[in-house]
């Protein structure tokens, strides 16, 4: 029962975020202000995850791959699924883990010392000030985010591609046009947005309905955690099992 | 009169918090509110100013009824009805004057820089605050968060102050110097206040009228020397602590 209060809950929230976009224009400069707050925050380990992720997909794929004598299409292979499924996944937890706590635990504090109240006592919404900047940030930098970890990862399968395999980086890179489709960048993209859609909204959402004091505050941070991960695993699942009945019927 | 409160009523999850509260506010009156935590003395302010929705009943503020008014009608009720709240409620990441200047920003949309640098100064000044326009309100005390508080809500010019629990958690000096301003607030800016507050010996020395609340009705009301012949125990209770 209570989970459904707390779903109603949640989409009546979002109906207010959406009707808020629609009604006012976004302040920029705190958009700005909050894209680049959350890119830098999770930058480094994002990068550095992706450099790794690469790695360990060169590494894996390579063992495999050389029992086929395949090993042209190790940097491919790797790089579409990484853009497919690990980049957007792997983006989606970094940021869940450092943003989403980060948020929810600022709105909550705001809520339980009354600076939102205090924000609405002065003439202004609240949704429009803290809300938005913050989800739409999310979002933004996620994209942002996945990019940069691409990168790294292309980075990190080249590398070790070179030392395990002793595959040139030219080689490697050879590979991708022929696995990296239009499709797979669709697929990544898709996933990407609504993962961080669904982090947007679960952190800004506990967050702004805190209750009760510090203990709260904490209870919101492991909600929220708890809740984007379960979220997202259940999304990844749903939004895989999508792109391939869309490309079942695409290709039939 | 310029506020009054018809029958009041707010429970939460089934718990009556305010049972019918009648209450009648006149110009420049300061009229504390008593009772135990947990009365609903927070939750009466928070409906007048309309960050809580009442149940049922009725508030009028200057002859306009409030109770069913949307999120957006009330921003110019607001404009006329300052509220201090229990916590400072300062936003962290902005300096002393841009919390002062939050609200006059939002509320005088056309105001000039100069105009702005000016509305500031005197409302800090007013809570005998100078100097500290650039500190954030990490750098300054408590009792000087509670101060700029003050001085953010009068920054807007409200003819209505609500004060809740103005005094909590400030050592007896910084309560002294909070109660002075309270007073020397409503005359100079000839405001009407409520005040929520535990506080009994400051609501019989600067209150106009007192009103204690129980188990979300008011079971006393009246000016401080009806308050202190008062024959109700909880009454004599607060008058003894």
């Amino acid at each position: 029962m209570m989970i459904f209060q707390e779903l109603g809950a949640g989409l009546l929230f979002l109906r207010e975020v959406f009707r808020t976009i629609l009604k006012n224009s976004v302040n920029r400069s705190a958009l700005f202000q909050q894209i680049y707050l959350v890119t830098t925050q999770a930058l480094v380990t994002t990068a550095f995850s992706g450099f790794f992720v690469g790695a360990i997909m060169s590494v894996q794929f390579n063992s495999q791959l050389k029992e086929f004598g395949a090993l042209s299409v190790l940097g491919g292979l790797a790089t579409s699924a990484t853009i497919r499924e690990l980049g957007p996944l792997l983006i989606a937890f970094m940021l869940s883990g450092k943003i989403g706590a980060y948020t929810s635990a600022e709105l909550g504090t705001m809520r339980v010392t009354e600076q939102i109240d205090a924000i609405r006592c002065l003439g202004t919404d609240p949704i429009e000030y803290l809300v938005l900047p913050r989800f739409l940030a999310i979002i933004i930098s996620s994209f942002i985010l996945l990019f940069a970890g691409l990168l790294m990862s292309i980075l990190g399968g080249v590398t070790l591609g070179q030392l395990v395999a002793g595959m040139s980086p030219q080689e490697y890179l050879n590979a991708i046009p022929h696995f990296v489709t239009a499709s797979s960048v669709f697929i990544g993209l898709f996933k990407c947005f609504c993962f961080s859609f669904l982090l947007a909204s679960i952190c800004t959402f506990k967050g702004y309905y805190t209750k009760g004091g510090a203990k709260g505050v904490g209870r919101t941070v492991i909600t929220t955690a708890l809740s984007t991960m379960v979220g997202i695993v259940l999304v990844d699942w749903f939004t895989s099992y999508l792109s391939r009945a869309v490309g079942n019927l695409w290709s039939s | 009169m310029a506020l009054q409160i018809k029958n009041l009523r707010k429970s939460f999850s089934g718990r009556k918090v305010l049972d019918g509260i009648d209450l009648s506010v006149s110009d420049g009156e300061i009229v504390f509110v008593l009772g135990r935590s947990g009365t609903g003395k927070s939750v009466l302010l928070k409906n007048i100013v309309g960050l809580l929705s009442p149940d049922s009943g009725e508030i009028w503020l200057d002859n306009e009824e409030l109770s069913k008014l949307s999120e957006e009608k009330y921003f110019p009720i607001r404009k006329k009805c300052g509220m201090v709240f229990q916590h400072p409620a300062l936003f962290d990441s902005l300096s002393v004057f841009e919390n002062v200047a939050f609200g006059v920003r939002r509320h005088f949309p056309t105001i000039s820089d100069e105009e702005l640098k000016v509305a500031v100064s005197d409302s800090l000044a007013l809570v005998n605050l100078d100097g500290i326009e650039n500190k954030l309100p990490s750098e300054i005390s408590y009792g000087m968060q509670k101060r700029v508080s003050l001085a953010r809500t009068v920054a807007i010019n409200p003819r209505y102050l609500l004060f809740d629990e103005p005094t909590t958690g400030l050592d007896p000096v910084t309560t002294n110097s909070i109660n002075t301003l309270i007073l020397n607030l409503s005359h100079r800016l000839e405001t009407t206040s409520i005040v929520v507050s535990h506080d009994m010996h400051c609501a019989l020395e600067i209150g106009d009228r007192i009103v204690i609340l129980d188990q979300g009705k008011i079971v006393e009301e009246g000016k401080p020397q009806q308050i202190k012949n008062s024959k109700i125990p909880l009454v004599k209770e607060f008058l003894i602590s």
